[in-house]
């Protein structure tokens, strides 16, 4: 047993050392002004009114109605893509709301322990529902996702809200210490 | 012949470092680090000289005790490391703290459980067994500490990225071939195990070449005020748990 768990602890200590190195290579070779602009547009959250239309079914009954099996395929492949581009959007925005918040909190003397963790999780289990989302677009297609893809919306832009707090809060407490 | 060219090619990789650093004065930046390679050093002529004069008698206690002193060198490498990619953050040290004390909690805890079960399993535990359970364990910090360095984004020079990525390498790899070297006779993992080290020398030799500084900490000003947005987030992360359980009910 004990070799087992030392085989496992062994490959996972390569395998973390190595998917540090590749991301520090990729990130010193991507660099360039215009992948920067990229993040900035991917982290933008899309319109609440946007993601219903990708997932509501009144747009697909009318083309259902059209009774054109062409546009009815052509309409299903769109609505995916769509789809799965506002998935990485939400991924890439939930994603910039952690780095900021582990930069703020990195050099906190009196940060908590179990908050941390809290907020770790929130994160995993969004970037959980995201690939869950992810793949089942891919399968079923987003007209069968509505209610999944509203509650990682507001999830999403819960945490949005989350941070930009954090961060308004930071210096007005500052400037609060200061002034007492 | 492949044993003498692993240990030979490591003694002077270990001597062009320790040169290296005395020149570059890294010595004096990382010298938990550099003790543990002259440590490494001086138990090649001490087990030599215990194999050639006292094989039966002197050597496997001569291994074992500079192999053991060489494994707690090791963790205070660990150490080293966490202190100085960690001086400038003290939210995240607190947090590897933790996990770290967590884990050692964990370690003994399972060390406890199994020392009830059989009261004798100390003593029927081979040093190699040892030494494959202290590694595993040091893996499993590492890998935490790395989760660590990478969750919160801390920069690293160069020196101290060479340092962690050669002694995690050689950790890893080392428990990898404990796992699997024979008690007696030399197969592929018996190289392996010895080649690990000259692989991290390598490395070790590659980013130590030269002194270079670790990037600054940006954004100091932030650090006073955590308590009250550790308030803030903990409401709000109230808020989107109650707004995730209506949407699963949309």
């Amino acid at each position: 047993m004990i070799e087992f768990a030392s085989a496992i602890a062994g490959t996972a200590l390569l395998l973390l050392l190595a998917a540090a190195v590749l991301k520090g290579w990729l990130a010193s070779h991507s660099l360039g002004p215009g992948s920067a602009a990229n993040e900035d547009d991917e982290s933008e959250p899309c319109p609440e009114e946007f993601v219903n239309r990708v997932f509501s079914r009144s747009d697909w009954e009318f083309v259902r109605g059209l009774k054109a099996s062409g546009v009815e395929g052509l309409f299903e492949r769109e609505r995916k893509r769509v789809a799965q581009v506002w998935v990485r959007q939400t991924s890439a925005m939930v994603r910039k709301v952690m780095h900021e918040h582990a930069q703020a909190a990195r050099q906190s003397k009196n940060l908590e322990f179990s908050t941390e963790i809290n907020i770790f999780g929130q994160f995993l289990m969004l970037m959980g529902v995201c690939g869950i989302l992810s793949t089942a677009i891919q399968i079923a297609g987003p007209l069968s996702l509505g209610g999944l893809a509203h509650f990682a919306q507001r999830l999403s832009r819960r945490l949005s809200e989350l941070q930009e707090s954090l961060q308004a809060g930071g210096p007005a407490n500052t400037a609060e210490a200061r002034s007492a | 012949m492949l044993s003498q060219t692993i240990w030979w090619g490591s003694n002077v990789l270990e001597g062009c470092l320790l040169v290296r650093g005395a020149s570059s004065r890294l010595i004096f930046r990382y010298p938990v680090f550099y003790t543990y390679l002259l440590l490494v050093l001086l138990q090649s002529p001490i087990r030599f000289a215990a194999y050639h004069w006292h094989r039966d008698t002197w050597y496997s206690p001569v291994y074992w005790t500079t192999e053991f002193l060489g494994l707690a060198m090791g963790c205070l490498v660990v150490f080293e490391i966490y202190r100085v990619a960690l001086a400038a953050y003290p939210g995240t040290a607190k947090m590897a703290r933790n996990v770290l004390l967590f884990l050692f909690v964990l370690a003994l805890a399972q060390c406890g459980a199994a020392l009830w079960r059989d009261p004798h399993l100390l003593w029927e535990t081979t040093p190699l067994q040892m030494e494959r359970a202290l590694r595993t364990v040091e893996a499993i910090a590492m890998v935490a500490l790395v989760t660590v360095f990478a969750s919160y984004s801390i920069p690293f020079g160069r020196n101290l990225r060479g340092i962690l990525l050669g002694y995690g390498l050689f950790i890893g790899e080392r428990v990898i071939c404990l796992t699997f070297v024979p008690v007696a006779g030399e197969d592929f993992w018996f190289y392996a195990y010895s080649a690990s080290y000259l692989v991290a020398l390598s490395l070790w030799l590659a980013h130590l070449w030269s002194d270079q500084a670790i990037p600054e900490a940006e954004n100091a000003q932030l650090e006073r005020d955590y308590q009250r947005i550790a308030r803030v987030t903990q409401r709000r992360l109230q808020e989107a748990r109650e707004s995730l359980v209506k949407g699963l009910h949309l």
